[in-house]
């Protein structure tokens, strides 16, 4: 009888045991099916290229920056030599200069004969919304320098109906507008030019929009005045 | 006693095919392949990330030591030109007077057939917010802590919205912008405005105005590969 009741004990344990492994067994290979979807790793991967791009760009702000400050600590002209050059690298990055460079014309016209009210059924008159889609889809697709009818697009540019006309940098635009964009070219055209993408919407509204690739374009400097009254540098 | 010598063997034997199989589909999971890919590349990235912070101090702390070991009235002019070139260049650290604004998708419960996406914010919302603000004179802007440059693009993926090419954002988005802070808020407030468009759709937009916000450098390099200096 003793013996008998150990039986049963063991073979309880053991068919515990062997439940837990089970259902263990099963959540496993059901989990299974639920590996990484694809599109994650393609997401990393595009982040991760986006990352060694800022490493390597930081890494040769450095090396260019160290050199200044070399420059700079040797002699009192150096110091003005490597803070004027500092400066100019800055001025190009922040639209104070003129640039060069490979990239697209971008014409927008509202339809000829087009009512001058706003709203009218006759025609199609571009819209601020419709040129800040197409400034935003040219900054998606990489530009570098961006400029509306000569008007320089800055990072404080806004771009916003006033009447019958569009203010850009506070200067009134009117149609035709022609935006130029400097950066690879057939990514510029190819972002608009998508199907269902913006060229495809303008037309169907009646606006005349052409798309053209530029070997060479010159985009210029902003000239309007430098506002800065209320942002300072931060106390670190 | 012989019946529960053969017990114990059949259970043992079962529990030793159940272990070994269990092993081996615990091994396959790890090594497939995606799970593996997936793995090693967000340590990477995460390594990444971190050389990238590193980095971005070193520059800033290099950009820093440049202005301390010049000095003289020869270069404070060119000082004071670099310090207003940088804010527009959006590489330094900013603060000032301004307004935080605060936008988060739709509260109203939809009734069945309404189209959803009408009630979610779309990056052509935050285009016009930034737009108002830019408008009314925002000296510098930032969305989650990410600066807004000239080249900055604000693009709708999903049910995030994607920034400065991998900056990836999730909502309640918080747009820090330093200018007039009544200028600011009722360019957006006014009659007609943004706000108003947007609390339409239930799309909840709030304005704070704040006597010191915070508006962060732009964390990355900046390289043009195509644009050249023109004449």
């Amino acid at each position: 009888m003793a013996l008998n009741r150990i039986t049963y004990f063991y073979i309880t344990i053991f068919a515990v045991v062997v439940g837990l492994m089970l259902a263990l067994q099963f959540r496993t290979a059901s989990s299974r099916d639920l590996s990484v979807p694809l599109d994650r790793a393609q997401e990393l991967t595009i982040e991760k290229k986006q990352l060694e791009k800022d490493v390597n760009q930081l890494q040769e702000e450095a090396t260019d920056l160290e050199s200044k400050l070399e420059e700079a600590v040797k002699s009192h002209a150096g110091a003005a030599g490597a803070l004027e050059s500092e400066l100019y690298k800055i001025k190009l990055y922040a639209g104070l200069l003129p640039v060069v460079g490979p990239g697209v014309e971008v014409g927008l016209d509202s339809t000829p004969g087009a009512g001058m009210r706003y709203g009218d059924h006759e025609g199609y008159i571009i819209k601020d919304e419709d040129l800040l889609k197409v400034l935003n889809d040219l900054r998606g697709a990489g530009s570098e320098a961006i400029a509306v009818n000569g008007q320089r697009i800055l990072a404080t540019s806004e771009v916003r109906l006033a009447g019958n006309h569009i203010n850009v940098n506070l200067t009134r635009l009117s149609s035709p507008y022609k935006i130029i964009a400097i950066g690879n070219p057939g990514t510029l055209k190819s972002s608009l030019e998508l199907k269902g993408g913006l060229v495809e919407y303008l037309s169907e509204q009646g606006a005349l929009v052409s798309v053209e690739t530029k070997e060479q374009i010159r985009v210029p400097a902003y000239d309007g005045p430098l506002r800065l009254e209320y942002a300072r540098p931060a106390q670190k | 006693m012989k019946s529960y010598r053969w017990a114990v063997v059949l259970v043992g034997l079962v529990l030793g095919i159940m272990l070994s199989a269990q092993y081996r589909v615990t091994r396959e999971i790890q090594a497939s392949e995606p799970v593996q890919r997936a793995r090693e590349l967000s340590t990477q990235v995460e390594k990444l990330r971190a050389d990238r912070d590193d980095f971005q101090d070193g520059v800033d702390n290099l950009r820093s030591q440049l202005d301390k070991v010049t000095a003289g009235p020869l270069v404070s002019e060119i000082k004071e030109a670099l310090e207003h070139a940088r804010v527009l260049a959006g590489v330094s650290e900013l603060s000032g007077q301004g307004v935080e604004v605060t936008l988060n998708d739709s509260n109203v419960a939809l009734k069945p057939g309404q189209n959803p996406n009408l009630y979610v914010l779309h990056d052509e919302d935050i285009l016009r917010v930034l737009n108002e603000l830019r408008a009314a004179g925002a000296e510098a802007l930032s969305i989650n802590g990410q600066r807004l440059l000239a080249t900055t693009e604000v693009r709708c993926t999903g049910p995030t919205i994607l920034l400065n090419k991998n900056k990836r954002l999730a909502p309640p988005y918080v747009i820090t912008a330093i200018g007039n802070p009544d200028t600011l808020e009722s360019s957006l407030k006014m009659k007609g405005g943004v706000a108003e468009t947007l609390q339409f759709w239930g799309i909840q937009v709030s304005v704070k105005k704040i006597p010191e916000v915070i508006v962060p450098a732009y964390s990355g390099g900046i390289r043009f590969e195509y644009a050249r200096a023109g004449d």
